[in-house]
């Protein structure tokens, strides 16, 4: 089956506002995703060493003692978006494995820029305590100031850089 | 004011999960609807090529937002009980723009 189109920009954002304002309705707090993945390394390291984990206070305060890392909102949270995500493409007939980049780059390449892009983010993330999601998006519906500074910011650095890494996308 | 539910109420921990996975499965469908599984759609937007970014996010945020004012408005929803991103401003500045350099190097 041929992809179906994607909605309107302006539909599909309705529908992720009134999500978001169920969230913040319901549970107090916006959405998340950086957190998550966060989590999900704390997770893993507390596997390796609880010890190192213990002695790190950030880490601690997420995974110190018995403390689980993924009894956590934003973890369950993330479990539902990977199912809408994929409700939503199956139903649009979107579900397939692809590499998405610009004609111009291997898709080997795009891989390894994929994994330092992702890391940069998750550091960047990680400084400025969440990402597009808990902190622009959510922070910005919220009206924080530095909810939307860091909005700023994520794009004002993509922007900058955009025409140095140009042979990725165009 | 009866909410944030969660906050004024008494809600089980399952429940409180069970509701996240909800709101997540309403997350990730209306990203996908927009075209957000697609990275080179989202890195288009630094191009000018693509502004779905650009009409998705704002048009949720106000969406949202007006919700919560109208839900305030009502003498529903508790402005001070929701959780608002505390501001630390040159962290949020560093990390954004090492966000924005991640973004157009891996595309997401």
């Amino acid at each position: 089956m041929t992809p179906k189109k994607y909605w309107s920009p302006y539909l599909a954002g309705v529908g992720l506002g009134l999500v978001l304002l169920a969230a913040f309705f319901i549970a107090g707090h916006g959405l998340g995703a950086s957190g998550s993945m966060m989590r999900s390394v704390v997770a893993v390291e507390k596997v390796i060493s609880q010890e190192r984990v213990d002695s790190n206070k950030y880490l601690a305060g997420y995974g110190g003692g018995d403390t689980n890392p993924l009894y956590d909102w934003y973890i369950f949270e993330l479990v539902g978006v990977l199912i809408g995500g994929v409700i939503s493409g199956t139903l649009a007939g979107r579900m397939k494995k692809e590499t998405n980049h610009g004609p111009r780059i291997t898709k080997q390449k795009r891989w390894v820029f994929a994994v330092i892009g992702g890391a940069l983010f998750g550091f960047g993330a990680r400084l400025a305590r969440g990402c597009t999601s808990g902190m622009a998006l959510s922070g910005g519906a919220a009206l924080s100031l530095g909810a939307w500074v860091t909005m700023m910011s994520i794009f004002a650095g993509a922007y900058i850089l955009a025409f140095v890494f140009r042979k990725l996308w165009i | 004011m009866f909410a944030p539910l969660e906050v004024m109420g008494d809600f089980k921990m399952e429940i409180s999960l069970l509701i996240a996975v909800l709101i997540g499965i309403g997350f990730g469908f209306f990203l996908e609807r927009a075209g957000f599984g697609n990275s080179r759609k989202l890195a288009l937007q630094f191009y000018l090529r693509d502004l779905t970014v650009f009409k998705v996010m704002f048009t949720a945020i106000v969406t949202a937002m007006t919700g919560m004012i109208f839900f305030n408005a009502f003498g529903w929803l508790d402005l001070d009980s929701i959780y608002i991103n505390p501001t630390y401003l040159w962290p949020g500045i560093v990390g954004g723009l090492i966000m924005g350099a991640g973004f157009i190097v891996g595309g997401y």
